[in-house]
């Protein structure tokens, strides 16, 4: 039992499994029904944030475009289902297939621009979506924005608020696990490698080209996904959503929740978007200062705990471990030192 | 170069130059390394001899030259033509002056990573973490345990690369040049750090890749004992240019070798 409960699968479907839960205490009156909306939200934030992880964390790759593909995504999916009144399952490949292909030529402008560059591409065409999702108001409503419905599956069952919810749950595990795999292996490693030591991947052949653009579809199809369950959740896509606020916060959640970390997204998601929803939001005096929260938050992070939440947990048993042995008299030290060096192995974990 | 009979052709350099700005890091040099021998190439600093290595691995493209080489099949490939990371599918594989791991992944991940050209994982296959893919994880992991043995560094697999001593980094970006199934390995310093009694070490596991995994083996090393000691054929260079070729035997009396070295630290004994 405890084996199966190590693997990271079970570790993704349990948090699935509580998360389906929130409805029913919402019902019971446990917690309000606007949280349950808010953790909906957090979970549609949490898929392109791991995208961008995809991107970042593994890759070495920046983008603050996460945002505009993401909008993208959503304005696509509300156009087929209500203009087009084309099926949903349509749209969501319509609106995953086309920002897709152009976030892999985004890829290709990779090869070109690097680093800080690189953030100001991405930066200049999720600007020129938002250009497109401002003036283009046949196909975005413009500023008056772009309405939704909830997904109808197979054309017959139309999903409710509470059934939306649970198939953006389901999703997120589903996803959980497809990255888990893509990231735990060869193509990892590959993407390890390149931001590693590029030239150590390229003497082991990995094509750099090739990565960037895998990395870049990956972090395309998640920001795409999130936005198809924004816009359906949600009901509606105003451009100003999709603004350079926004993919600052998918950057956000990264760096406080930890790096190559699945389930650091997953806090980084919660503490950067919920959080501030739940409790400072509410609050008139505190509601003002959620950016300068997160900002502090930011240098925190950055500063004392460059990987993330993720591994704080290592940290606390570090700590404790060390305390323990202070008091042993003939100082398990050995085994301690080993217990330190693997839980710095664990800070790798994808998990 | 020493004429030898039943000995094959491994790498052919012929007249590569390679110039940045005004200055000539490479001018017209040729040489050839025959297949199952310990080529050195030996040279004061900034010679050129990191710049040959990246002009034959394709991290540079020579002006000039050509840079050929002949696989254990017989088949002949011009490494100009091809792509940086092509030359591993050759079975080139190189290591690093200053050590080039990944630091943030062990030591197992860092030397998987030089499997990555072996691996023929379809990206949908990994995707839904399918039989083959799993199989052909447990037995590269399998593969980089014997090799991590074979270097004694078993037992150190699951730390973190980056947090490892230089000499155990060293054996890390071996292995990993190993894990490539490779014909040639090419070594850029590979004591450069090392204690004495790990220096003494590589030598011993130099010619016992050699052996085991039957390649052909060129590296740059400014150690001159180690060098004589391991190598069959030794050519050097100063300011890109050779200046001899031979048996260690032969450099050691070579009067133009002995001036290049006069002053430097690496002077032959
Ligand atoms: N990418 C480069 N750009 C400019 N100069 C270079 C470059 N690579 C090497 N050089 C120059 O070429 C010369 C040979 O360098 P190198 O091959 O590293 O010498 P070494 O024999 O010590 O390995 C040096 O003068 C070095 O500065
Ligand atoms: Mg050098």
């Amino acid at each position: 039992m405890k084996k199966i409960m190590k693997h990271p699968y079970s570790q993704f479907i349990l948090l699935g499994l509580v998360l389906l839960t929130l409805p029913y205490l919402a019902e019971a009156g446990a917690i309000r029904n606007s949280t349950v909306t808010v953790i909906g939200t957090t979970i549609i934030y949490t898929i392109a944030a791991l995208g961008l992880n995809v991107l970042l964390g593994f890759s070495g790759l920046i983008s603050l475009g996460t945002a505009g593909f993401m909008g993208l995504a959503a304005y696509i999916s509300a156009y087929v289902t209500e203009t087009m009144a084309l099926p949903f399952e349509l749209a969501v490949l319509a609106a995953i297939v086309i920002p897709t292909l152009l976030g892999i030529l985004v890829g290709i402008l990779s090869l070109k621009f690097e680093g800080i560059y690189l953030g100001i591409a991405t930066l200049v065409v999720a600007e020129i979506f938002r250009e497109i999702f401002i003036n283009v108001t046949s196909f975005t409503g413009g500023a008056t924005g772009a309405l939704a419905g909830r997904p109808e599956l197979f054309g017959t069952f139309r999903l409710d608020r509470i059934q939306t919810y649970y198939l953006i749950v389901v999703v997120m595990v589903l996803i959980f696990i497809l990255i888990h795999n893509l990231t735990k292996g060869h193509l990892g490693r590959a993407l390890n490698a390149m931001r590693g030591s590029e030239a150590a991947a390229q003497a082991m052949g990995v094509n750099i080209f090739k990565y960037r653009l895998i990395a870049f579809g990956i972090a395309t199809v998640l920001a795409s996904v999130s936005g198809v369950l924004y816009v359906h959740y949600v009901g509606l896509s105003y451009p100003t959503t999709w603004n350079l606020m926004l993919s600052l916060d998918f950057l956000a959640i990264i760096v406080v929740g930890g790096f190559r970390s699945i389930f650091g997204t997953f806090i980084g998601s919660f503490i950067i978007f919920a959080m501030s929803e739940l409790f400072l939001k509410p609050i008139p005096a505190l509601a003002n200062i959620t950016p300068l929260v997160k900002g502090i938050l930011i240098i925190i992070f950055i500063l004392y705990y460059p990987n993330g939440l993720a591994n704080i947990k290592h940290q606390v048993s570090h700590w404790l471990a060390r305390r323990k042995g202070k008091r042993d008299a003939f100082g398990q030290t050995k085994t301690e030192k080993k217990n330190l060096t693997r839980a710095e192995v664990r800070e790798n974990d994808t998990v | 170069m020493t004429p030898s009979k039943t000995k094959e052709l491994a790498l052919k350099i012929e007249d590569v130059s390679i110039a940045f700005g005004g200055l000539k890091a490479v001018d017209d040099l040729s040489f050839a390394i025959e297949r199952h021998e310990i080529f050195g190439l030996i040279g004061p600093n900034g010679a050129g001899k990191t710049t040959i290595f990246n002009c034959i691995t394709q991290f540079y493209k020579a002006d000039s030259g050509r840079i050929h080489f002949v696989n254990a099949k017989g088949k002949e490939t011009n490494l100009m033509d091809l792509n940086v990371h092509e030359i591993i599918d050759e079975g080139i594989v190189r290591t690093f002056q200053n050590v080039e791991l990944i630091r943030e992944l062990s030591i197992m991940d860092n030397v998987l990573i030089g499997a990555h050209h072996v691996m023929k994982q379809p990206l949908l296959g990994q995707l839904f973490n399918r039989k083959a893919i799993r199989q052909d994880e447990a037995d590269s992991r399998e593969k980089a345990e014997k090799i991590l043995a074979f270097l004694d560094i078993a037992h150190l697999k699951d730390l973190i690369a980056g947090s490892q001593p230089y000499g155990v980094q060293k054996k890390v970006e071996i292995a990993r040049t190993l894990m490539s199934d490779p014909e040639l390995i090419i070594l850029d310093e590979p004591a450069a750090g090392l204690n004495d009694t790990e220096t003494k070490e590589l030598a011993l596991r130099i010619k016992q890749i050699r052996e085991t995994y039957q390649t052909t083996i060129l590296l740059v090393e400014h150690d001159m004992r180690l060098v004589m000691d391991i190598c069959d054929h030794i050519c050097a260079i100063s300011f890109g240019k050779r200046i001899a070729v031979g048996t260690p035997k032969e450099i050691q009396s070579n009067p133009e070798v002995q001036k290049a070295y006069l002053g430097e630290e690496g002077e032959l004994e």
